[in-house]
């Protein structure tokens, strides 16, 4: 159970988050947000796009070491649809709303229809899909293509942080990019592009992002090396899934931090519990753990 | 997903098939309902838990579970000793109308929520036929564990596969019955949606792999018919188990 004297509170661009801990975009339902509102600092939608998207033909996950690969495609019932059931939202934390397109137009659409409603507190713009005026590379592609979307989204949603999602390809200099362009926070990382392979129907079984313990080290050196380059927080996604992952986050340099698949195999509010008996046990609170990492010990004596 | 330690009874070979028995004291399994499982001690690798039908739930708190040993996450399950974690039972499982007779055609380890259908059937007063499976290579002790778990069962045998088809027929008119329930290879649903179409309302068991299993990650996309158009609905939610006739297949 998460120990109520510790302090999880933590701040994110100006809104008060009263645990550092978020759900990753596509990863809980607005009924499970909800039950687990007391456990969220904030809660952070399903990606949703201007218009409705189907999905991709099944299969959609293949489980791999310590991870799984996911082949959704942004299954959602569009922006119209979605906004009627915002109320689905108000579990009392903040709405941070995540939004994809294919074309910055979009972006700018979505980010338009976010900066007037009441319920979104922030907007978390998922850059690892493909940008159709460009030959269908992916937003996140290069630097170039970051500053183009992020700026329009900027201006676009005026009065509210804007988050941007990259994937761990070029992930310096996107964010650098991303900062430059007006983002207010980085989201670092999306899914990292994996294929699993069945090797006996010699076929592939799916082709996708890959999520899970398997990427954490890969997460936290994003994590790590973007927010000692940039001003702006850095929230910190990929591979949590025990208390002391949300610690290693944190003192890596995230100012808040995602939890995605790890809910799938564990119970976010297990995972809470454990980073507040690590904080106890440290004497912390959660905003101690900012600047706090020390650089690795040379070994002896073994 | 809210996982529960669990008090492990019992663990039943039938070959390479396993009938897992635990307290449960939780919300009682529906038929057609499932359960996340995964061996605890075990870490995170395998990475997910596995959905399992629920097979049977009696009478002192008895659950049980029908597992097939296919790769290390299952082989763990079915391990003799090994802790397991259990969720509560999700989905929507079969939808009983009170009128019969109703027939109950299945194969393979899906044959597994039957048993719980077949219980909640006779306590009803339901009249029903059940039909399984037997296919030519599978184990005595497989076809043993279908004679002691659905006594009076038909048991029709086919060259397994696409021998389903024949399995249906041996099932006969369709029409004479009130309802149809089905679980069972993929082969065997196919042909009993082909033959119940436009003959008797027939609800299908699907299998699917899942992450979430409480509807948030989409990964378990059950093509499905909705006012003419073809949508992804969610086994884990909305099934496992689907309508016949709603099936995009």
């Amino acid at each position: 159970m998460v120990t109520r004297t510790t302090d999880l509170a933590v701040e994110l661009c100006g809104i008060a988050l009263h645990t550092p801990l978020l759900p990753a975009a596509g990863t809980a339902s607005a009924g499970v947000m909800s039950a687990n509102a007391d456990i969220f600092g904030a809660v952070v939608s399903k990606t949703v796009t201007l218009k409705a998207r189907p999905g991709n033909p099944p299969p959609r996950v293949a489980e791999t070491p310590s991870g799984m690969v996911n082949f959704i495609g942004l299954q959602n019932p569009g922006l119209e649809a979605f906004v009627q059931n915002l109320g689905n939202f108000d579990s009392g934390v903040p709405l941070i709303m995540s939004v994809a397109g294919d074309t910055v137009g979009e972006f700018v659409g979505l980010c338009r229809r976010m900066a007037v409603e009441g319920r979104v507190s922030a907007v978390e713009i998922n850059l690892s899909c493909p940008n159709v005026e460009h030959g269908g590379l992916l937003f996140c592609a290069g630097p170039e293509s970051v500053a183009e979307v992020v700026a329009a989204c900027r201006d676009a949603l005026p009065g509210k942080p804007l988050f941007v999602k990259l994937t761990n390809e070029g992930v310096l200099r996107n964010s650098l990019a991303a900062e430059e362009a007006g983002a207010d926070a980085l989201t670092l990382i999306n899914t990292v592009p994996a294929l699993t392979v069945d090797a006996r129907e010699r076929r592939v079984l799916v082709k996708g992002g890959l999520s899970g313990p398997a990427i954490k080290p890969v997460a936290l050196r994003a994590v790590y090396e973007v927010s000692r380059a940039v001003e702006v927080p850095v929230i910190g996604c990929g591979g949590v899934a025990r208390g002391t992952d949300v610690a290693e986050f944190m003192l890596a340099g995230a100012a808040a931090v995602q939890v995605g698949s790890g809910s799938f195999a564990r119970e976010p509010r297990e995972i809470l519990g454990e980073f507040a008996v690590y904080l106890g046990e440290m004497g912390l609170t959660a905003r101690d753990l900012a600047g706090a990492l020390g650089e690795a010990k040379p070994l002896s004596g073994w | 997903m809210k996982l529960h330690p669990v008090e492990v009874i019992s663990r039943e070979r039938y070959g390479d098939h396993v009938r897992i028995q635990y307290l449960w004291t939780g919300d009682p399994p529906q038929p057609g309902q499932f359960v996340m499982v995964r061996a605890a001690g075990h870490g995170l690798d395998p990475f997910l838990s596995r959905p399992l039908f629920a097979h049977d739930y009696e009478e002192g708190d008895v659950a049980s579970l029908l597992v097939v040993v296919r790769g290390r996450g299952t082989a763990l399950l079915a391990e003799e000793g090994s802790a397991l974690l259990v969720s509560d039972p999700l989905g929507r499982g079969f939808q009983v109308t009170e009128d019969g007779p109703v027939a109950l055609v299945g194969g393979g380890v899906w044959v597994s929520p039957l048993k719980l259908l077949a219980r909640s059937l006779r306590r009803r007063g339901i009249e029903h036929d059940v039909y399984l499976e037997s296919p030519a290579a599978a184990s005595g002790a497989y076809l043993g564990f279908l004679k002691e778990n659905f006594p009076g069962a038909t048991l029709i045998e086919t060259a397994g596969g696409t021998g389903s088809a024949v399995f249906l027929d041996w099932v006969g008119d369709l029409a004479r019955y009130e309802s149809i329930y089905v679980s069972g290879t993929a082969e065997t649903l196919a042909a009993a949606r082909s033959a119940a179409a436009g003959v008797v309302p027939a609800q299908l068991a699907v299998r699917e792999r899942m992450a979430c299993a409480n509807g948030s990650c989409y990964g378990c996309a059950v093509p499905v018919w909705a006012g003419g158009e073809m949508v992804y609905a969610r086994a884990c939610v909305d099934g496992p188990v689907f309508e016949a006739a709603a099936l995009a297949w």
